[in-house]
C-alpha cells in the first residue's frame, strides 16, 4: 500500500490530530518533485496563448486582491486594491504560451487562497453561524494547499525570468467578490468553494491538451486531482454524493470541462 | 441513513439513464481519435520500456510492502480475474488497454465486494453500498472508453484485470471470509483504495505520456474521477477505524458531528503522485 493511504487509527481524536499534522510536512514533501521538474523543464518558448482570450480579458477598473507566498489574505474589502486598467492587463503581456497557462494558474490558485482565507476570517467573526471544526480544518487544510499549488506556478515563472503573479483572476474575483457577500453561512461558503474548486479543476484538466510542456503537464495532471478531491469533501460536508455529478445531482464517471476558463 | 439510501437508489437510478450523456465528452473524443488516430504510429518502444522499468520498481516497492487487507476471511475473484492480461503493441494503445486492465480489475473487485453482506447485503452500511454500486459503473464506463479508444487505434480491446494486481487482489480477498462485518468493511476498503489510487495515479502520469491530444483528454476526465474515490475512501475508513460508522452518512447535519481532522483526510498530498503508477504496458493486450 502506498505510503499515504496507510493509516492505522487507535482512536478518533488524537490519532486525526496527529494525521493533520503530518499533512504539512506531506505538502512540502510531496510538492517539490512535480516543482523541480517544472522549474528545469519548462521554458516560455510557446506561441500559444491558452487562456488568453475572452476569459481572461479584463476590464478597466476590475477589483483585484493581491495575495502572495506568505502572506493571509484577510477580507476582501481590507486586502484589495482597485487597479487601474494599466495595472491589470493579465496575463501580463511578456507571458507566452505555457508561461501565459501558468499565469492564469496563479491566478485562479490566489484566488481560492483568498476566498478560503475570507471564510475562515469570516467564521472567526462569527459571520457563519456554528462552524462545524471538521470544516475550520478543511478550509485551513485546502488554502495551504492552494498556496502550493500558487507557489509552483509561480516557481515556474521566476526560473523562466518572469515575475511572480500575486493577483487573483481578475474575469472571476468581482464574481467571487459579490457572491462571498451573500454568504451567511458554511453551505453558502461550501457551495461557493465548489464553484471555485470545480473551475480550477476542470481548467487544469483542459490544460492538459493544450500545455505544451511534459513538465507543465505533469504539474498540471498533478494538481488537479487534488482540487476534484477538495470537491468530494465539500460535497460529503453538504450532504450530497460526494463526487462530480450533474448540477441535478446524478454522479459523472467522466469530469467534464465546461467550467475550464 | 433511510433518507440517504432512497437519495442515493435515485441517483444510481439516474446515473444509469444518463450514462449516455456523461460518455458524450468521451465520444467526442474517440470522434477525434478516429479523424487522427491512424496518422500516427510513431510510438517509441524505448521510452515504454524504460517507463515500463522505472515504474516497475517504484510499483513492486508499493504492492510488495503492501498489507492490502488487515481483515481475515472472505471470497476469492473468480472468473474474470483467473485470466489476466499481458504486455505488448504500440504506447497510445499499450497504456489505453492497461487503462482498461485496471478498470476490469477494480469492476470485479466491487462486483465482489457487493456480495458480501457487510458492503452489499442488510447489514452493509447504505453509503457504502450506493458508493460502491455507482463506483463500479463508472469503472465499467472507463473500461468502456478506455477500449474504444484503444480499438480506433487499431487495437483489441482489453477484457481482461491488470495480470500484476490480481493475485494481490484475490489474497487479499480470500482473506475476508472470517472477518468481523467492520474488520471486512475495512479490508474491502483498503483494498479499494488502494486500486482506486493505482487508477489516479496512472492516469496523471498517463496525460503526460499519451501521445494523442484525445487520449490526454481521456486519462484527465478520469483521473480526477479516481481520486474522489479515493477521497471518500479515506474518509470512510477513517471513521470505521474511528468507531464513528454512524458518521458515513449524507445528511446535511453529519458534518457537524465530525472530528475536526475529518476535514482534511481525503487529500493528504498537494500534488498527486505518481509512484504506484502502473507500468504502461502492463496491462496490454498480448
Amino acid at each position: 500500500m502506498s505510503e499515504d493511504t496507510e493509516h492505522t487509527f487507535e482512536g478518533s481524536g488524537s490519532e486525526l490530530r496527529a494525521m493533520t499534522m503530518e499533512l504539512d510536512e506531506l505538502h512540502h514533501d510531496m510538492g517539490m518533485p512535480a516543482m523541480n521538474g517544472a522549474l528545469s523543464q519548462m521554458r516560455g518558448t510557446s506561441r500559444r496563448t491558452f487562456l488568453m482570450g475572452a476569459g481572461a480579458a479584463v476590464t478597466g477598473g476590475a477589483v483585484l486582491a493581491v495575495v502572495g507566498s506568505g502572506t493571509l489574505p484577510a477580507l476582501a474589502g481590507a486586502s484589495t486594491r482597485r487597479l487601474s486598467a494599466a495595472d491589470a492587463a493579465f496575463p501580463p503581456p511578456g507571458l507566452k504560451g505555457d508561461l501565459a497557462v501558468a499565469a492564469v494558474a496563479v491566478s485562479l490558485e490566489n484566488l481560492a487562497v483568498f476566498a478560503y482565507a475570507a471564510g475562515l476570517a469570516a467564521a472567526t467573526a462569527g459571520k457563519l453561524g456554528t462552524v462545524p471544526p471538521a470544516v475550520a480544518t478543511f478550509a485551513t487544510t485546502v488554502k495551504a494547499q492552494h498556496q502550493q499549488h500558487a507557489d509552483a506556478w509561480n516557481a515556474v515563472l521566476k526560473s523562466n525570468g518572469k515575475a511572480p503573479v500575486t493577483v487573483t483572476n481578475p474575469t472571476l474575483t468581482p464574481t467571487v467578490q459579490a457572491d462571498f457577500a451573500q454568504v451567511t453561512d458554511v453551505t453558502g461558503l461550501a457551495q461557493l468553494a465548489i464553484t471555485l474548486e470545480t473551475i480550477a479543476a476542470q481548467t487544469y484538466q483542459a490544460e492538459t491538451t493544450m500545455l505544451e510542456s511534459s513538465a507543465a503537464i505533469e504539474l498540471s495532471s498533478s494538481i488537479q486531482p487534488v482540487e476534484m478531491q477538495h470537491i468530494a469533501i465539500l460535497y460529503y460536508v453538504l450532504g450530497m454524493y460526494p463526487g462530480a455529478q450533474t448540477s441535478s445531482g446524478t454522479p459523472l464517471a467522466f469530469n467534464p470541462t465546461s467550467m475550464a476558463v | 441513513m433511510t433518507g440517504d439510501s432512497r437519495a442515493l437508489a435515485e441517483l444510481l437510478e439516474e446515473s444509469q439513464d444518463l450514462q449516455a450523456d456523461a460518455l458524450r465528452p468521451t465520444r467526442d473524443a474517440l470522434d477525434e481519435l478516429v479523424e487522427t488516430g491512424h496518422a500516427r504510429r510513431d510510438d517509441d518502444p524505448e521510452v515504454s520500456r524504460a517507463f515500463h522499468e522505472e515504474h516497475t520498481r517504484a510499483l513492486t516497492a508499493s504492492l510488495s510492502g503492501a498489507a492490502l487487507l488487515g481483515a481475515a476471511g472472505g471470497a476469492v475473484l473468480v472468473g474474470a480475474l483467473a485470466s489476466a492480461a499481458s504486455a505488448s503493441s504500440p504506447s497510445d494503445v499499450q497504456i489505453l488497454q492497461t487503462a482498461a486492465s485496471i478498470e476490469n480489475l477494480a469492476v470485479a473487485t466491487y462486483k465482489t465486494a457487493l456480495t458480501l453482506p457487510y458492503i452489499g447485503g442488510s447489514s452493509a452500511n447504505p453509503v457504502v453500498t450506493k458508493f460502491a454500486q455507482v463506483t463500479m459503473g463508472q469503472h465499467a464506463q472507463h473500461a468502456d472508453a478506455f477500449n474504444a479508444a484503444a480499438k480506433s487505434l487499431g487495437g483489441k480491446a482489453q477484457t481482461k484485470p491488470d495480470p500484476a494486481f490480481v493475485p494481490v487482489v484475490n489474497k487479499a480477498v480470500a482473506s475476508l471470509g472470517s472477518a468481523s462485518a467492520t474488520q471486512g468493511a475495512l479490508g474491502v476498503v483498503g483494498l479499494a483504495m488502494e486500486l482506486e489510487n493505482i487508477a489516479a495515479e496512472t492516469y496523471v502520469k498517463d496525460t503526460v505520456l499519451a501521445k494523442k491530444a484525445s487520449n490526454k483528454a481521456l486519462f484527465a476526465s478520469v483521473m480526477g474521477i479516481e481520486a474522489q474515490h479515493v477521497s471518500v475512501l479515506l474518509a470512510v475508513q477513517a471513521l470505521l477505524k474511528a468507531g464513528a460508522p454512524q458518521l458515513i452518512s449524507l445528511s446535511p447535519g453529519t458534518a457537524a458531528s465530525l472530528p475536526a481532522a475529518a476535514g482534511s483526510l481525503g487529500f493528504p498530498n498537494a500534488f498527486y503522485k505518481t509512484n504506484s503508477a502502473a507500468p504502461a504496458a502492463q496491462g496490454a493486450v498480448k
